[in-house]
């Protein structure tokens, strides 16, 4: 009996620990589409904090600073991404996906300027067990926050209005570009966090490809979770449960690929109308020019 | 002439992209301690010196120009493939695991080979397709987990029920020598290359020559008229998506046929991806993309050289050809997208 439980609470221990960084990169996604700009490159966001937390950590023995300097190197390439889709109103998909191509390579190419080695960055001081309890945490806090300010807030509605109707936002008095480039930036603040839990909590170094297509889960929590900081994390923490269910059940002979498969599975049905009415802010991925 | 050319948008899109490969490329050089001269003299005697670096180049350029001709099919009718990846190696499950399955005689393998590549990309192109048509699902997100769904199921494949012994269960068996594409010159090259080129040429007839092209061009450029007009829009974005991914599943296929000689699941360093950047540089026509494709085969093939030669990190390209394509995001094709 007390074996069970100890396995039941191992599952929902590592369910937490899967779960997180997918939060985080789905509340990201979540404001930015609210506000009407599909972020793609959440993938490259979560590199950009993943690595230059490691970086700072390293260079400054400070864990703590390492992980700030992450959000900030989130928040940078989310600004790039948001500079480029609300004031020059470029397609969002397309520069999402060279944002994923250039965050990889630049942190491929990072590792070979700063280590002189490629593959993986060297061991470094990390945030530590009490650290990841934090992250874990704020995950849960950040993504309460998140339903308050956009369901309780004059930015919440602000942002809202900007995913549905940025020409009537504007008309009235919302200026429908700003708003929509800080709720991408501080979307990517939030989805660096995801990043900085991957290689500062879970782990103490970089290597490539660490985040492993966490980005794009992410983006199909956000449609499985329709558009809700709330529904995100469900889909999250749903997600997370298979993937710590994985081991046990490919012992019991499921395919691991099936498993892997199953959040981006779960998308495609949402998308389809299968798992209830779905329906994406009707402004999201559309640039927003002003006449 | 000239002067009207100097203000166009595509001259506009050729210097940024210079700017960018030449200005990234040399700081990342000099970030490495490299002087700039040595590591792009690398680079492009990498891509050219020799009849041998030539083929590869070429080779790296018919593994772009397909699935980019795909991208920009549906780019053209306003759907955002972004699928290209999954679709190509779908294709080229499909021709290494059939190639391998059933030899055919002769001049009967690599036509089936081919064909099993180009309908298993079409297929995989067509679900997005049907689900833009039936349901007015967002076919860019559609594509994008199809990607990895693709990569997901074919290594489960290929390890699994439809196992064929190849090394270390990641590959299928082995293509009978029929099924192999000639290669030109004693080289790397295969007549894939040619393919590639003839079907730029038809696809660009397609699409400024015929009623389709017509029809698909409208559904991008202006859906509500061409909706008004009596285009089944629809109809028109299932047959350019299941289009769209058949080039790229034919691509995947001569990669197999041409290079491989058998499925693996590392197939593709992210041809589909990269192939955006370049029917993007392509302006979206398919003859201004085979041009384009020479410039990113050359960078693919150049980059290996540069990192063995120069010690600069060939990780420069992709770096490269992900601002290339954040700063060629806007344009023309954004402005008639999501009205189903």
């Amino acid at each position: 009996m007390n074996a069970t439980l100890a396995a039941v609470m191992a599952i929902l221990g590592l369910t937490l620990i899967k779960a997180t960084p997918l939060i985080y990169a789905a509340l990201g996604g979540v404001l930015s589409e609210r506000a009407g700009v599909v972020n793609i490159g959440l993938e490259g966001i979560l590199i950009a904090g993943a690595f230059t937390s490691v970086v700072v950590s390293g260079a400054t023995g400070n864990p703590i600073l390492g992980a700030l300097a992450g959000v900030l190197a989130g928040m940078l390439l989310a600004a790039i991404l948001a500079y480029v889709t609300t004031r020059l109103a470029v397609d969002q998909i397309v520069a999402g996906t060279g944002l994923n191509i250039a965050a990889l390579a630049g942190a491929a190419f990072g590792l070979v300027l700063v280590y002189h080695q490629p593959g993986a960055s060297h061991e470094v001081p990390a945030l530590g067990r009490t650290g990841e309890t934090v992250l874990v945490v704020l995950a849960f806090v950040a993504a309460g926050v998140l339903h308050l300010v956009l369901t309780r807030t004059p930015w919440g509605l602000h942002v809202r209005a900007c995913g549905e109707d940025p020409s009537a936002a504007d008309s009235a008095g919302i200026d429908a570009l700003k708003t929509r480039f800080w709720a991408v930036v501080i979307g990517g603040a939030i989805a660096s966090l995801g990043g900085v839990y991957l290689s500062l909590a879970e782990l103490d170094l970089y290597s490539d490809g660490m985040t492993a297509g966490r980005g794009f889960i992410a983006l199909a929590a956000v449609i499985f979770g329709r558009w809700t900081p709330l529904g995100a994390t469900g889909a999250a923490l749903f997600f997370g449960f298979f993937a710590a269910l994985q081991f046990s059940l490919q012992r019991a002979g499921v395919p691991s690929e099936l498993l892997q498969a199953l959040p981006y599975l779960a998308a495609l049905v949402a998308l389809a109308g299968f798992a209830g009415r779905v329906r994406a802010p009707a402004a999201d991925g559309v640039p927003y020019v002003r006449s | 002439m000239t002067a009207a050319f100097l203000r166009t948008r595509a001259f506009r899109d050729i210097v940024v992209v210079l700017v960018l490969v030449f200005g990234v490329g040399s700081i990342a050089m000099l970030l490495a301690h490299v002087s700039p001269i040595v590591g792009f003299g690398a680079l492009f005697d990498g891509a050219w010196g020799t009849k041998g670096e030539i083929a590869e180049t070429l080779v790296q350029t018919t593994n772009l120009l397909f699935p980019a001709l795909g991208i920009a099919i549906a780019f053209r009718a306003g759907l955002f493939n972004i699928g290209a990846e999954g679709q190509l190696v779908m294709g080229g499950f499909a021709a290494g695991w059939l190639g391998a399955q059933f030899p055919l005689p002769g001049y009967l393998a690599v036509p089936m080979v081919l064909a099993a590549g180009t309908l298993a990309g079409g297929v995989w192109g067509a679900i997005p397709g049907i689900m833009r048509a039936r349901f007015k699902a967002n076919e860019v997100i559609a594509t994008l987990m199809l990607n990895v769904v693709a990569i997901l199921l074919t290594t489960y494949l290929v390890t699994g029920p439809l196992q064929q012994g190849g090394a270390n269960g990641s590959e299928t068996g082995p293509l009978p020598k029929a099924a192999q594409l000639t290669h030109l010159f004693d080289t790397q090259l295969t007549w894939a290359f040619v393919l590639a080129l003839v079907l730029a040429f038809v696809l660009r007839w397609v699409l400024q020559g015929t009623v389709f092209g017509y029809e698909l061009r409208a559904a991008g450029d202006a859906p509500e008229a061409a909706k008004r007009a009596g285009i089944d829009l629809g109809r028109t974005a299932l047959i350019a998506m299941s289009l769209s991914g058949a080039i790229a599943g034919l691509g995947g296929a001569t990669i197999v046929a041409g290079a491989l000689h058998r499925f693996n699941t590392g197939l593709s360093p992210g041809y589909g991806f990269i192939a955006i950047a370049v029917a993007l540089v392509g302006n979206l026509d398919p003859l201004w993309i085979v041009v384009a494709s020479v410039a990113f085969g050359m960078l693919q093939s150049g980059g290996i050289a540069m990192q063995a030669e120069a010690g600069v990190p060939k990780e420069v390209v992709s770096l490269i050809i992900g601002l290339v394509i954040i700063a060629l995001a806007g344009r023309r094709v954004v402005a008639s997208l999501r009205s189903t």
